[in-house]
């Protein structure tokens, strides 16, 4: 930017146009944060619901196949049969499908193993005292929970009683746990996302990527609800998202399980991607902004720069108007000294011209001669006033001395006010000096006095009176005139271009405009009073310059 | 038949003075006022073919003048005179009745030559109407 007023003009916008546009961006992004963030928080939930649901289903299905078959078995069969041989061939039926079971056997009522097809050797045990059998001599179907028994591995068993000739005797098989293990071990989600079975004290049912058989699942709440249940836990300082259901026998618990950060993912890369497209809106926005404020910039500065031109016009032809008002004064009061010398001469010519010259016409001879010489010097004033006051180059800001400027002005203007028959009378009281250039300073005070002269002009007991005091901080001159005064209809219009009251030729209709603005450029106020029929008082306010020493003293 | 009575006036008193003792040389009778007012009395006692008048003057102003000396005394003819010459006066000066409007310094033998074709109109029959006759009478 060029300038430093423009500098802050250009922040200004920048910073308007940024709110403008960057307070929707932010908004709708939240908006749509929120919308997405509740809409996945759902998708999320809902998956896993379902994931739960879809599974437990599946796991009671196997549990109640697997204990119908078995009670099948048991009511079809005589332990006779069984005992017999038969055990074997059944086995290998109810084996057939996928290798549910480990191992299958009988039980007599007291505990004794009657037969057992399986891998381990479990002949001569008594189970009398074992967790299961006591279950299952009491409800007569069984779905244990895991346990090490006799073998010292995990695993749990399904048992039914047969009664048969006044005494009963159990079929129990084991339930392969990698098979059962596989019926939720399917059900993974990424990373972390899986499903296990829990038993009412939260020791794990089936095998896990994580975890073996029979280990502390950590999960909180075992209290057994119905329906799915979502809550989060933090398990050894993971947070997880745990989804659960209750299976009505036994008494298991379902857990979907994932890690809280890797279910909402695809959340935090959405936020990320918010942020971040946020960010390149906000900086897109900025850029933008800077570069539409910069041109507007450069145009109103463009636009300044034209009217500053325009105004320097305005001056200078203003400057050129109250010149040439101010030399008709001037032409009047150097012509009448020429026209006295004029005279003088054709008389002195005229003496001299008749032979013999008389002493009387000798002596009226060098009294036109010494006359001439008073006109001469008379001339000379003038001249010598204009140009101390013309000849001044446009001067830069300085502390200059008003009084002293009046004081000359006034000089000048009598010359012009003495042939209209207006006195100029001038009230200078101290002041301390203003910072600025005498030129502006001439143009303002000689437009003034020169408005003033032409309103008092032609009326009896016509005065101008210039006056100066301090005004608090400011410098007040006055330039008062007791001429006809301005209607208030024109008031209103006096500081507008062109507008004159003048007859043509006398005025432009610039010179108030013009001190208006140089008046402002100063830093000051021009302001009007005036009665009708009492005349008229502009008055000029100026700061005074910083700093400033003693008021200086100068007399009227 | 004289050159002519003239008056002369102006504020500049010494551009008056000299002005009366060089047409006085020239053989007019001339008589001499220093403002607008002293003029009109001069004239309600003494008619003139002539009156050299300066535009500006304290007091009353040429152009005031002027319209009186128009009214008082229409056969006498007005010579205007000014040191600076305004655009549109020498038309209002004409308008106003004044004979020639004349732009100072102005050499003698012009005045002179202007002065003699003044006291010529002056002098024709029927000019100043009624009151010529007090004029002529002289």
């Amino acid at each position: 930017m060029i300038d430093e007023r423009y500098r802050g003009m250009f922040r200004s916008l920048v910073r308007r146009l940024l709110l403008v546009s960057i307070l929707p961006l932010l908004v709708t992004s939240i908006a749509n944060f929120l919308l997405f963030f509740s809409l996945n928080r759902s998708i999320v939930l809902e998956q896993q619901a379902a994931l739960v649901s879809y599974h437990r289903a599946s796991v009671e299905s196997f549990l109640l196949n697997i204990t119908a078959e078995l009670s099948t078995l048991a009511r079809t069969y005589s332990r006779e049969d069984l005992t017999r041989g038969d055990l074997e061939r059944v086995f290998r039926v109810i084996q057939q499908p996928a290798g549910v079971f480990t191992d299958i056997g009988i039980f007599d009522s007291a505990g004794n193993v009657v037969k057992y097809v399986g891998p381990y050797d479990l002949a001569g045990r008594n189970y009398r005292d074992a967790e299961w059998f006591t279950q299952v001599v009491e409800k007569g179907v069984l779905v244990s929970d895991t346990f090490l028994g006799f073998r010292g591995e995990p695993h749990f068993v399904v048992a039914v009683t047969r009664r048969e000739g006044g005494d009963f005797w159990i079929l129990r098989a084991t339930v392969n746990t990698d098979r059962f293990s596989s019926l939720v071990g399917g059900a993974r989600l990424g990373e972390t996302g899986e499903a296990f079975i829990v038993n009412s004290r939260g020791l794990t049912q089936t095998k896990t990527r994580s975890a073996a058989l029979l280990v502390a699942s950590g999960c909180p709440d075992l209290e057994p609800h119905a329906g799915i249940h979502v809550r989060r836990a933090t398990i050894g300082g993971i947070r997880y998202l745990l989804t659960t259901a209750w299976l009505e026998n036994p008494r298991w618990m379902l857990v979907f399980r994932q890690e809280e950060s890797e279910a909402f993912q695809f959340l935090t890369k959405a936020v990320i991607i918010g942020i971040v497209m946020t960010a390149v809106g906000v900086i897109g926005a900025g850029v933008l902004a800077a570069v539409v404020a910069r041109t507007q910039v450069r145009r109103i500065a463009r636009a300044d720069r034209e009217k500053e031109a325009l105004t320097q016009q305005l001056v200078a032809t203003g400057r050129i108007a109250a010149v040439g008002e101010m030399s008709a004064g001037l032409a009047h009061e150097i012509n009448n000294p020429l026209a006295t010398i004029d005279t003088l001469q054709t008389w002195i010519r005229d003496l001299a011209g008749s032979a013999p010259i008389s002493e009387a016409d000798r002596n009226e001879i060098l009294d036109s001669v010494s006359k001439i010489g008073e006109q001469v010097v008379r001339c000379k004033a003038i001249t010598q006033d204009l140009l101390k006051f013309a000849r001044r180059a446009e001067t830069a800001p300085a502390e200059a001395d008003l009084n002293a400027l009046l004081a000359e002005l006034a000089v000048i203007m009598r010359a012009r006010a003495r042939v209209e028959g207006v006195e100029v009378s001038t009230r200078l009281e101290p002041i301390p000096p203003v910072l600025a250039s005498l030129t502006k300073l001439q143009e303002i005070f000689m437009n003034l006095a020169n408005n003033a002269i032409d309103a008092a002009a032609g009326r009896p007991g016509a005065e101008v009176r210039i006056a100066s005091r301090l005004h608090g901080q400011s410098v007040c001159v006055e330039v008062a005139d007791n001429g006809p005064g301005i209607s208030a209809e024109v008031l209103p219009k006096i500081f507008l271009p062109f507008f004159t009251t003048k007859i043509a030729g006398r005025g432009t209709g610039l010179g108030l405009t013009i001190c208006q603005k140089l008046v402002s450029e100063l830093g000051g106020s021009l302001s009007v009073e005036s009665r009708e029929g009492a005349g008229t008082t502009m008055t000029v306010l100026l700061p005074a310059a910083p700093l400033a020493g003693l008021p200086k003293t100068e007399s009227a | 038949m004289s050159a002519g009575r003239v008056l002369v006036v102006d504020d500049e008193r010494d551009f008056s003075s000299t002005l009366s003792k060089v047409l006085s040389r020239r053989g007019y009778a001339v008589d001499t006022r220093f403002s607008g007012g002293a003029a009109l009395a001069a004239l309600a006692e003494t008619p003139f073919e002539a009156v050299v008048l300066d535009v500006r003057m304290p007091g009353m102003e040429g152009r005031e003048v002027l319209d009186a000396i128009r009214r008082a005394a229409p056969a006498t003819q007005v010579i205007l005179m000014t040191g600076d010459l305004s655009e549109g006066a020498e038309e209002a000066a004409r308008s106003g009745g004044a004979f020639a409007y004349l732009l100072k310094p102005t050499p003698i033998p012009n005045l002179v030559a202007v002065l003699d074709s003044a006291i010529a109109r002056a002098r024709e029959p029927g000019c100043g109407a009624s009151h010529a006759g007090p004029l002529r009478g002289r």
